[in-house]
């Protein structure tokens, strides 16, 4: 290995090391040198398009390779490292630092994966990371979140291993030279065409990567966790576990029609669950999951300009979503208050706050001159294109034109969530008597860059541009994005929306609740189900229980000598009994996975 | 506890949301003279060329997605402590 391919993501991942051994001073300048290490390595790697090999256990990997959208992805991960550590400079945790070089270090790490099994390696080393920093973010509720996080992530963890093992294995049987490759842009989509169900693999790795980008029905994990962490820890946790998603996706399944209902049934659901939503930090989750469903959408149509409007748009969002949280954690950090029928009348004394808050929910809605305005019309383009090229053809694309109009509907909702209402339930609305002073220097001069960076790139989208998978559509679209039919669509839509909120905001008005999601099921129902159902049922099966359990193993051992007390306590009837009920399911669904999913002429 | 305005806040507002309606009247004045081309014209669908069509689609779209989500919690909205209360 020489110092051209050497992995970005060790120098994070190095930092997890470093930095808790060091103390003061060293240890922000390690936090702030780490990420600009690592962006200099990247670069470096890909400027010379470098590729690294590895033996492990008999496997030969490929943690160093440069994917279309690696670049995009890459720069701006490391620039949100930077400006994360930044805002949290003045925070006095000890484990959130580390936990955030794990965390970015693994996604920076999937960026870089040449093949699947580094890609899940360093996928699981995200897990460990995004969970220690929700837990690192100590509320009422960082535990529970985190576990339950930990438990969601993990289940998608083993979809996406069953689903590499099975495509490898089929790979290894079609002879493929290469069988662990991850780099399949048109290879993947042609297996996933021909072989239909016969390809269970391909849909446990789009099901695992799915998890991961908070599609249904597990859209809730992100409100459910992302709030649970501190200012800070929110916004790194905003960042990397559904955007390594959005590019994983994009690499392995760009032009999968599936992938587009996906996303557009998180645009939706992103923008009715936020409206319901009264807390400031769980409003700008569903608001994430509604721009993560954009980006699929893009992938899903899997032209190239739409693929550049995907990464582009996730780097316009990793910075503008950052944004937002960042000035709701300002709020948060300055009040001690995340309900918006708590808050109330901050423009007063958090003028900067506010500004930056309103240019991320500017940015978020994609109005002119912000960087969602630039990045994400590309995707709404790419969609009518592809719909007059079909119907070029004769080919049926309906599905595209509904797509458009729930695209833009889901665009005026976004407006209204997460710049209109939360801007006029924090900053305006009534009076509540709170007077917090600015954040400190840190959180704000983090807050200016990137509501800059915001800006710059609404006017100046070319850098961006740039460095997208296919530039070359991107350039040409730079070309028509200010046209005044474009600007005025984007104006007319959005404040007509905003109007709309006003028009409405008696049903508006503010109450402590929550809307239920589908996690009701396994939060709820099925606890609910075990203890009130299940439990009574099997109590009242005690008899028998007692006849397999305790009456017969005493006929066949000599236990049955043995005194009442002493036997209740050897190990035996309820202690296990649950556990071998979950590995007894557990080893049934491999089975049917590994008989029924496996292609026919398998092994 | 309330707290009420003071006269200058008062006046303020008052400017904000004349402010506000005139900027929405000149958008509506604007978007007379503009040609939007239609963005499925090969289908023969010209819906989006009508005039006002963006700002009648924008005012739409969010009223009916707060109607939708308002109906929605109807049946799905609980007190935020409802998990916690475990």
């Amino acid at each position: 290995m020489q110092m051209t391919d050497f992995p970005p993501a060790l120098i994070l991942l190095a930092g997890a090391l470093l930095i808790p051994a060091a103390k003061g001073r060293l240890r922000w300048i390690l936090a702030f040198a780490l990420p600009v290490l690592a962006l200099a390595d990247a670069w470096q790697v890909i400027t010379v398009g470098a590729e690294s090999h590895v033996p492990f256990l008999g496997m030969t990997l490929n943690p160093v390779h440069v994917h279309p959208a690696t670049p995009v992805f890459a720069t701006v991960f490391a620039i949100m490292v930077l400006g994360g550590v930044l805002y949290a400079f003045n925070q006095k945790r000890e484990h959130e630092l580390p936990a955030a070089c794990v965390y970015a270090g693994g996604a920076l790490g999937v960026l870089f994966s040449g093949d699947l099994v580094s890609m899940f390696i360093f996928w699981e080393v995200m897990t460990l990371g995004s969970t220690v920093l929700i837990w690192s973010g100590k509320r009422d509720d960082s535990q529970g979140a985190g576990l339950r996080y930990f438990g969601m992530h993990a289940a998608g963890g083993v979809m996406l291993l069953m689903g590499i093992i099975i495509v490898v294995s089929q790979r290894v049987q079609a002879g493929d030279p290469d069988p662990l490759a991850f780099r399949h842009f048109e290879s993947m989509i042609t297996l996933w065409s021909t072989l239909g169900w016969d390809s269970a693999g391909m849909w446990l790795i789009l099901l695992g990567m799915l998890v991961n980008a908070g599609a249904p029905p597990f859209s809730s994990w992100i409100p459910d966790s992302y709030p649970q962490g501190s200012p800070s820890g929110t916004v790194i946790l905003s960042a990397f576990t559904t955007k390594t998603a959005v590019f994983t996706l994009m690499t392995a399944f760009a032009g999968v029609e599936v992938v587009i209902y996906f996303g557009l049934y998180m645009a939706i659901y992103g923008v009715v669950y936020g409206i319901l939503e009264n807390d400031i930090r769980r409003l700008l989750s569903y608001s994430l999951v509604n721009q993560v469903g954009f980006m699929l959408v893009g992938i899903g149509i899997g032209t190239h300009l739409s693929i550049d409007g995907a990464a582009g748009h996730a780097f316009a969002h990793i910075i503008y979503k950052a944004l937002l949280f960042m000035a709701t954690g300002s709020v948060l950090w300055a009040t001690g208050r995340s309900k918006m029928n708590q808050l109330g009348g901050l423009y007063r004394t958090m003028p900067i706050t506010m500004w930056c808050l309103i240019i991320g929910g500017l940015s978020i809605s994609g109005f002119p001159l912000t960087s969602g305005f630039t990045s994400k019309s590309m995707v709404v383009q790419a969609i009518t294109d592809e719909a007059a090229r079909m119907a070029a053809l004769g080919q049926s694309h309906t599905y595209l034109i509904i797509t458009w109009i729930l695209f833009e509907a889901a665009t005026a909702g976004v407006f209204i969530d997460a710049c209109v209402k939360l801007t006029w339930f924090v900053f305006f609305q009534k009076d509540s008597g709170l007077r917090p002073p600015e954040v400190p220097w840190n959180m704000r001069a983090a807050m200016i860059g990137f509501a800059a960076i915001c800006v710059f790139l609404g006017i100046f989208p070319g850098p961006l541009y740039a460095i997208l998978p296919y530039q070359g559509e991107a350039a040409e679209y730079a070309k028509v994005v200010y046209s005044v039919d474009h600007v005025m669509l984007m104006l007319g839509m959005l404040l007509f929306a905003g109007l709309s909120f006003f028009v409405l905001l008696p049903l508006l008005k503010r109450t402590e609740t929550i809307t239920l999601d589908i996690d009701w099921i396994w939060r709820r129902f099925i606890p609910k189900f075990w203890h009130d159902v299940a439990t009574p049922l099997l109590e009242s099966l005690d008899r028998a229980q007692k006849t397999v359990l305790e009456w017969l193993p005493s006929r066949a051992t000599e236990e049955g000598a043995l005194p009442v007390q002493v036997r209740r306590r050897l190990p035996g009837t309820w202690a296990v009994s649950v556990p071998v009920l979950v590995i007894v399911l557990m080893l049934l669904t491999y089975l049917v996975v590994y008989f029924w999913l496996l292609p026919r002429g398998g092994a | 506890m309330k707290y009420e305005m003071t006269p200058q806040e008062k006046r303020l507002a008052a400017i904000a949301w004349i402010v506000g309606l005139l900027v929405l009247g000149v958008i509506i004045l604007i978007d007379l003279g503009v040609h939007h081309h239609a963005h499925f014209e090969k289908d023969g669908l010209t819906f989006d060329t009508l005039p006002e069509f963006y700002p009648m689609f924008g005012f739409g779209a969010a009223f009916v997605l707060i109607i939708v989500a308002k109906t929605l919690a109807i049946a799905l909205k609980r007190k935020d402590t409802f998990y916690a209360d475990d």
